[in-house]
Order: structure tokens, then C-alpha cells, then sequence
């Protein structure tokens, strides 16, 4: 797997250059080696200062997008060794941690969704309102209270599943939202897509996600039905 | 029905939640809410949502990965 990964990344750092500088002039000095080895200590140091502690959030985002932890430890692996190989070109005190999901997001499209078999790929956009179920049920507060409540009540399991099974550029938009807290305009940055699109496919993602967890909680008799006012222990 | 003012909330609870309005929209939301059951049990189901994501989302990197990219970055760094 390690070499595979080498291999990927020796084009990558030319391929890729995630974050282009305008107007900044490759430096490539003439420096003796002494020197240069205390350049790259520097970089590593501050490599592994800077990026790896986002290993965490980037595995969780790999097993949203991968689905499976072998893949995830691939995407993240390949995705710190591009990282590495082009932080030189990052630009210190802006955004890191959009810069590596950007990474993270390229290497995935380019390189694991092939692969994968998502049967909703790349249509989402095309889908319409009617086709992914209620959009505005006409619901009372009341059911409301009992639907936040139902959702609290979710076990962490049947909410990933119901994350996994939403079309994938809904899945990412929302988790990159919700888990990470990314801005509107910087998931448009990593999806590479207007911000309307975001915006609908967060709002379609948050939609599809919400009926699936209804429906799982109707099928396990956690009633969604402001008659039967759940056990709330007064505090 | 649009008069007192649900329909603009509704329209912008998702970005309220996501923090995407302006100090002044965010005002009007919510005050709006204030006097709006509906509306603020509707933006209570939005942030459940949201935490509730977050919460199953949490991931440990295995510690075999780790190891695995501190040792390539190394290897890189001595042949670069």
C-alpha cells in the first residue's frame, strides 16, 4: 500500500497544488546541503506540529467518504504525504485545516470514488425536490419537540448509517458543516462548487437525513406523535 | 401566515443554525423565535440534528496509521 501511495504522490505535488499562490515565483535557491537539511527539519517540524493533529477529523471525514477503515487509512495516508510534499507551498496563518480537507476531498474524488459504487454519484444536483420525499411536512410544534427528542434519543450507530446511505455530495456537504463547522464559502472552496450548491445540498443532505431518522424511530416505536408525550423527567 | 414572519425564519434557519447570517439577521431570527413556538421547536430539531451528527461522527485515527505517516513523512524528508 505504502509504495502504491509513493507512486500516487511523486506526480501529485505537480498535479495538485491545492492552494495556487498568484504572483509568487517557485524559490528554488542554490543552498548547500547543510542548510538544506535544516530547511526540510524546519518544514517536518512544523509539519508535524501544524497538519498532524487534524489526523483525527481527517480519518472521521475518510470513514464518511471511504465507508470502510482500510480505505479511510489510505485517504488519510496519501492524503498527509501530498500534504507534506506541497507545504511548502501553504501559506502560513491561513486556513490549514481547509487546506488539507481540500486535499483530503481531491484525493478522495480523484483517486477512491472511482472505485466505489455510488448510485447516486454525481446526479444529486439533478434530483428534484419531489423526489426526495417531504420536503415541508406540515407538522405542529409539538411533534416537533418530539422529533428533536426522538433524534436525541438516536443511537450514534443508526445515525451514521443513515449518513452513509445519503447520496455522497450531500453526506460530505453536511458533514462538513456540521462535523467540521466549515463555512459555507470555504466547503465551496474544498467541493469546488458555487455556495448555492452548497446551500441546497446541505439543505437536502440535513432534509433526507432528518426522514430517515424518523423513519427509524417509527420503526422502533419511538413515536414521533405529539399524542403520546414521551417520559421527560422533571428536573 | 407570511405577516408574522415564519416564513423568512424558516427560509433562514438552516443558515442561522450554520452560522452563515449577519449580526442584524440573526436579531430578527431570533426575536422572531421568541414569539414563535413553531419556529423555535423547528430550529430545536435542526440543532439536535447537528449535535447528534457530530457526536456519531467522532473518529480515532488507529494508532497503526499514525505510526505509518510519521514513518513516510521521514522517509520522505531523507530523500527529498
Amino acid at each position: 500500500m505504502t509504495s502504491a501511495v509513493l507512486d500516487r504522490v511523486s506526480t501529485a505535488s505537480a498535479v495538485l497544488d491545492p492552494w495556487p499562490r498568484t504572483g509568487a515565483t517557485a524559490e528554488a535557491p542554490v543552498v548547500d546541503s547543510l542548510t538544506m537539511t535544516d530547511e526540510l527539519a524546519e518544514r517536518r517540524q512544523l509539519f508535524q506540529e501544524q497538519a498532524l493533529p487534524f489526523m483525527d477529523q481527517l480519518y472521521g471525514a475518510a470513514m464518511r467518504m471511504t465507508k470502510n477503515p482500510a480505505d479511510a487509512s489510505d485517504l488519510v495516508q496519501e492524503t498527509f504525504v501530498k500534504a507534506f510534499a506541497a507545504f511548502g507551498q501553504f501559506e502560513q496563518g491561513t486556513n490549514l485545516k481547509a487546506w488539507l480537507y481540500r486535499i483530503l476531498t481531491n484525493t478522495f474524488i480523484n483517486v477512491y470514488r472511482k472505485k466505489q459504487r455510488d448510485p447516486y454519484q454525481g446526479s444529486t444536483d439533478e434530483l428534484e425536490e419531489w423526489q426526495l420525499g417531504n420536503a415541508q411536512s406540515a407538522t405542529s410544534s409539538s411533534s416537533r419537540s418530539a422529533e428533536a427528542e426522538a433524534i436525541d434519543r438516536m443511537p450514534a450507530s443508526a445515525v451514521k448509517d443513515a449518513l452513509q446511505s445519503i447520496p455522497e455530495d450531500f453526506r460530505l456537504a453536511v458533514y462538513f458543516a456540521d462535523v467540521e463547522g466549515f463555512s459555507y464559502q470555504e466547503i465551496a472552496d474544498i467541493m469546488k462548487t458555487p455556495v448555492g450548491t452548497v446551500m441546497s445540498r446541505l439543505h437536502r443532505g440535513r432534509r433526507l437525513l432528518r426522514d430517515l431518522l424518523a423513519d427509524y424511530a417509527r420503526e422502533r416505536g419511538m413515536t414521533l406523535k405529539e399524542t403520546t408525550t414521551t417520559t421527560r423527567s422533571a428536573t | 401566515m407570511s405577516d408574522c414572519g415564519c416564513d423568512k425564519a424558516k427560509a433562514e434557519l438552516e443558515e442561522f443554525l450554520h452560522n452563515e447570517l449577519s449580526a442584524e439577521q440573526c436579531q430578527d431570527i431570533r426575536e422572531h423565535m421568541a414569539n414563535c413556538d413553531d419556529c423555535s421547536a423547528e430550529h430545536l430539531v435542526g440543532i439536535t440534528l447537528t449535535t447528534k451528527v457530530k457526536e456519531a461522527c467522532q473518529e480515532k485515527a488507529p494508532d497503526e496509521l499514525r505510526a505509518m505517516i510519521l514513518g513516510t513523512i521521514e522517509k520522505l524528508d531523507a530523500t527529498a
